[in-house]
């Protein structure tokens, strides 16, 4: 380690952007071999450290050295030629190419795979393969990525950032930003066989909001605040607390639902019986009474978002009843749903949750544009107040009402979605399905709070968590399914100190 | 799926519970670009020219399989360019102006009624060019100015219908006077007519772009996700030009081959092609949104819908009924084709 410059060293490293400084002297350096941490809020400036070492942005001050040579980034392609690949937190494949022509897309200029145009199949399936076996993944090079699981097909973008050139000199950087963020618990291990093989051969960049997970993979932890470095420390002695001071300003408070609360008596909000769907879930019986949360945990295939889309209508049931409120319902629809005072948060935010184009006032009122019609017609005066007391209860940022919603980060977005449900003086099932995916500490807390306030005035909520922990701090009942079925069930209210080992292994 | 594929290509992991890929690996599945082979739709062919056959004998003769290859060749020729601009997720509408000019500009310069010209091979450079021209206008506008390429489309289709009206003036129908070229379309080569060999060259070469060229691989990827193909460096926008450019040139090669097929002149020698083209597009599953699809499955599609319309009329279908009919049984068609897809319209998970 004596002569052998470091994989990444940065000096002083800033960036600003109008008066705002995302990125504020940040000096660090990288060995080779290493698996580094870094984390830190939605807006520490993460991202904007990222787009610098991956060419998307130039940085206004400092030097960046990769195994020893100056850089200077102009288009992210450069970066690639120097060894940085990025794996992005929203797959970046083409799902309807093959697994070959994602790995080598970007070298097939390089002399070989290709000439006048013209693709070389047979050499361009030869070295995706030995690609796909440098990194140790078994995967067909002549798949097509669309028929992959999500886990494989971040190994083929693990794939691809490694691809880069293998007869480059120094060693290559793979930066991985938010891998486990829609990871179930089986695939997460999967993928942390797969950084330890990765460091044999290059320095990892691992981005996470999951401190667990950062400390058990990486030997290094960088914090982030305010877009300067706060913390960088090795991950052997360090406690998550500590973590936690780094990133944000207060002191977190690790909140427990207060359990004493008795169920409230008369029907339960919803209640399912004997619910099946062929091949998703089998007999299935539940009941959430109000002010009740009721957490489902288990893998992707447990078949947990599917029910969760059944009670709100948007997948029929083959057999089995739904009742809500004490009244089985027959004919279960999104707007029947809806109007019985259901309310549903998708996993795909972007695609399911959310319009986009759509500034936040015309968002929140799509659900329950009730409260602001006079007759026939939509009052915007009154949609706009709505929304303005909904983006300052749950501190919304930028608090601009009239904005494109998609301009927004995810977890002000994800603020909006929930707005757009809680707009409802009856609401009465709240069903969530990883309601916290992709978000920072401070807006995780703040969507629990609102969680935890509706149930308080008596909603029912049904929750599919990211986490067993988050499961714990949450529910007062977990639901453990596998393969479909609930295969155990624990009342918070009574078990004391039940592990996550043990919900682990009741799910596989 | 396409199990003999996976033992060549290292199989596959045996990660979770969920992995379960499927393999686009098999030659037949390979050559129609897609996971599964169309066997929905060559069935659906085979019961159509069984049905036919037993409604008609004299369908299932020679003379009419060769007067079915004569009316695909058209088509066949104009649903190779489509296919490259379906695949990229745009749309071009207009073939039947492009054809209307290509067509009319064509035998204005060869051996005709109307005018003393003939610039010989000449007149195929022209007919070509303007093809080409109003396929790099369409292109331009939609690449550069970012124009939804159905309006500018719409747009370049009056244009070339104005232009071939211009050419056809007021004066006297411009009928071709050479006999060979008179005979050209439909004289037999091996058997099938030369229009059928010109369209089995045109779709060979749409079949070496689409799955063989960096090109046409970037078209798909244009079309599964444009974000990702600019960010990689791909030339989006010359992408984007170059491919209305070959469909415009397709179109003026297919408007002068189908006004040699008529032997005359016509501002509508394109009338009805694009209700042929892009539901046989449709039809053969390349998705009107992008990026899924093929040259070979058009193909199939465009067969499909000539042997519909060709058995419609050897069964005896009152003419009246014929385009009704035609309409209805293409909305069957295009039902039962999207059936299987549909899972797909929701939301991945």
């Amino acid at each position: 380690m004596t002569d052998v410059p470091p994989v990444l060293k940065l000096t002083e490293i800033s960036r600003t952007f109008g008066k705002i400084k995302a990125v504020d002297s940040v000096s660090l350096e990288i060995r080779k071999g290493e698996v580094i941490g870094l984390t830190g809020e939605n807006g520490a400036g993460k991202t904007t450290l990222l787009k610098i070492l991956s060419g998307i942005e130039r940085p206004d001050e400092g030097r960046m050295e990769i195994n020893g040579q100056v850089a200077n980034f102009r288009r992210p392609t450069d970066a690639l030629k120097a060894g940085i690949g990025i794996v992005h937190q929203e797959q970046s494949l083409f799902t309807n190419l093959t697994v070959a022509e994602n790995i080598e897309h970007q070298n097939i200029d390089r002399s070989g795979l290709g000439r006048f145009g013209i693709q070389n199949w047979g050499r361009i399936n030869r070295s995706a393969q030995e690609v796909l076996d440098k990194i140790g993944v078994r995967l067909d090079p002549r798949a097509r990525v669309g028929d992959l699981s999500f886990v494989d097909r971040q190994m083929v973008e693990i794939a691809r950032a490694v691809s880069v050139d293998p007869d480059m000199a120094g060693t290559p950087l793979v930066i991985l930003d938010e891998p486990t963020a829609v990871l179930e618990q089986a695939e997460v291990d999967v993928l942390e066989r797969e950084i330890r093989k990765l460091r044999e051969f290059a320095s990892v960049i691992f981005v996470s909001h999951r401190l667990d997970e950062v400390l058990r993979i990486c030997d290094r932890v960088l914090v982030m605040r305010h877009g300067a470095l706060t913390s960088d420390r090795s991950t052997e002695g360090v406690t998550k607390d500590e973590l936690f001071r780094a990133m944000v300003d207060e002191t977190p408070r690790l909140s427990k639902r207060d359990r004493a609360a008795p169920p409230q008596p008369g029907p339960a909000a919803i209640a399912v019986s004997g619910l099946t769907r062929e091949g998703k879930y089998r007999d299935v019986s539940f009941s959430v009474r109000p002010g009740e949360i009721v957490a489902l945990v288990g893998t992707n295939g447990s078949g947990r978002g599917s029910l969760a889309r059944t009670l709100f209508g948007a997948e029929t049931s083959d057999s089995g009843t739904i009742e809500v409120a004490g009244t089985r319902v027959g004919g279960w629809t999104i707007p029947r749903a809806v109007a019985a005072g259901l309310a549903y948060v998708p996993a795909e935010r972007k695609v399911e949750g959310m319009i986009g184009g759509y500034p936040g006032t015309r968002n929140i009122a799509l659900a329950h544009p009730e409260a602001a019609r006079s007759g026939p017609f939509l009052r915007h005066a009154k949609m706009a107040r709505i929304a303005q007391d909904w983006f300052d209860r749950l501190g919304v940022s930028p608090n601009d009402i009239r904005q494109p919603l998609g301009q927004f980060s995810g977890g002000n977005q994800q603020k909006v979605v929930l707005a757009k449900w809680l707009n409802n003086p009856d609401l009465k099932v709240l069903i969530l399905d990883h309601p916290l995916r992709g978000l920072d500490v401070g807006v995780s807390q703040a969507v629990n709070r609102e969680i935890r306030a509706a149930c308080d005035t008596g909603t029912a909520v049904v929750l599919i968590p990211d986490t067993i922990e988050e499961a714990l701090e949450m529910a007062d009942e977990i639901l453990v399914l596998k393969d479909g079925e609930v295969t155990a069930r624990h009342d918070m209210r009574t078990a004391d100190g039940l592990a996550v080992q043990e919900i682990v292994a009741e799910m596989i | 799926m396409a199990d003999a594929a996976q033992s060549g290509g290292g199989g596959t992991r045996a990660a979770g519970p969920r992995t379960a890929p499927r393999h686009g690996g098999a030659p037949f599945a390979r050559l129609f670009g897609a996971t599964t082979g169309p066997v929905g739709l060559i069935s659906a062919l085979v019961v159509l020219i069984l049905v036919f056959s037993v409604l008609n004998p004299r369908f299932a003769s020679v003379e009419n399989l060769q007067n079915v290859l004569f009316q695909v060749s058209v088509p066949l020729i104009l649903v190779v360019g489509a296919t490259l601009v379906i695949q990229m997720g745009s749309i071009d509408l207009s073939v039947e102006g492009i054809m209307g000019a290509a067509g009319m500009a064509w035998i204005l310069l060869s051996p005709n009624t109307r005018l003393a010209i003939d610039l010989g091979v000449w007149a195929w450079a022209v007919g070509l060019g303007v093809g080409l021209g109003l396929g790099l206008l369409t292109g331009l506008i939609y690449a550069k100015l970012k124009v939804p390429s159905f309006v500018v489309s719409l747009g370049t289709w009056y244009v070339g219908l104005g232009i071939a009206i211009l050419l056809y003036g007021n004066s006297s129908l411009p009928s071709l006077t050479s006999d060979a070229l008179e005979r050209w379309p439909t004289a037999l080569t091996l058997g099938l007519p030369n229009s059928f060999w010109l369209a089995v060259a045109v779709l060979a070469a749409g079949v070496l772009i689409s799955n063989h060229t960096r090109f046409g691989r970037g078209l798909m990827a244009i079309g599964n996700n444009e974000p990702i193909a600019r960010g990689s460096g791909m030339p989006v926008d010359l992408y984007k030009v170059a491919a209305f450019a070959i469909a415009g040139l397709l179109c003026g090669l297919a408007g002068i081959l189908a006004t040699m097929q008529l032997g005359s002149g016509s501002t509508d020698i394109g009338f009805g092609q694009l209700f042929i083209v892009i539901p046989a597009a449709v039809i053969g599953g390349t998705a009107l949104s992008g990026g899924e699809g093929g040259m070979m499955r058009s193909t199939l599609g465009v067969f499909l819908l000539i042997i519909l319309n060709n058995g419609l009329v050897l069964a005896g279908v009152d003419p009246d009924y014929q385009s009704g009919v035609f309409g209805l049984l293409l909305l069957v068609a295009i039902i039962a084709v999207a059936w299987p897809g549909r899972d797909r319209l929701k939301v991945a998970k």
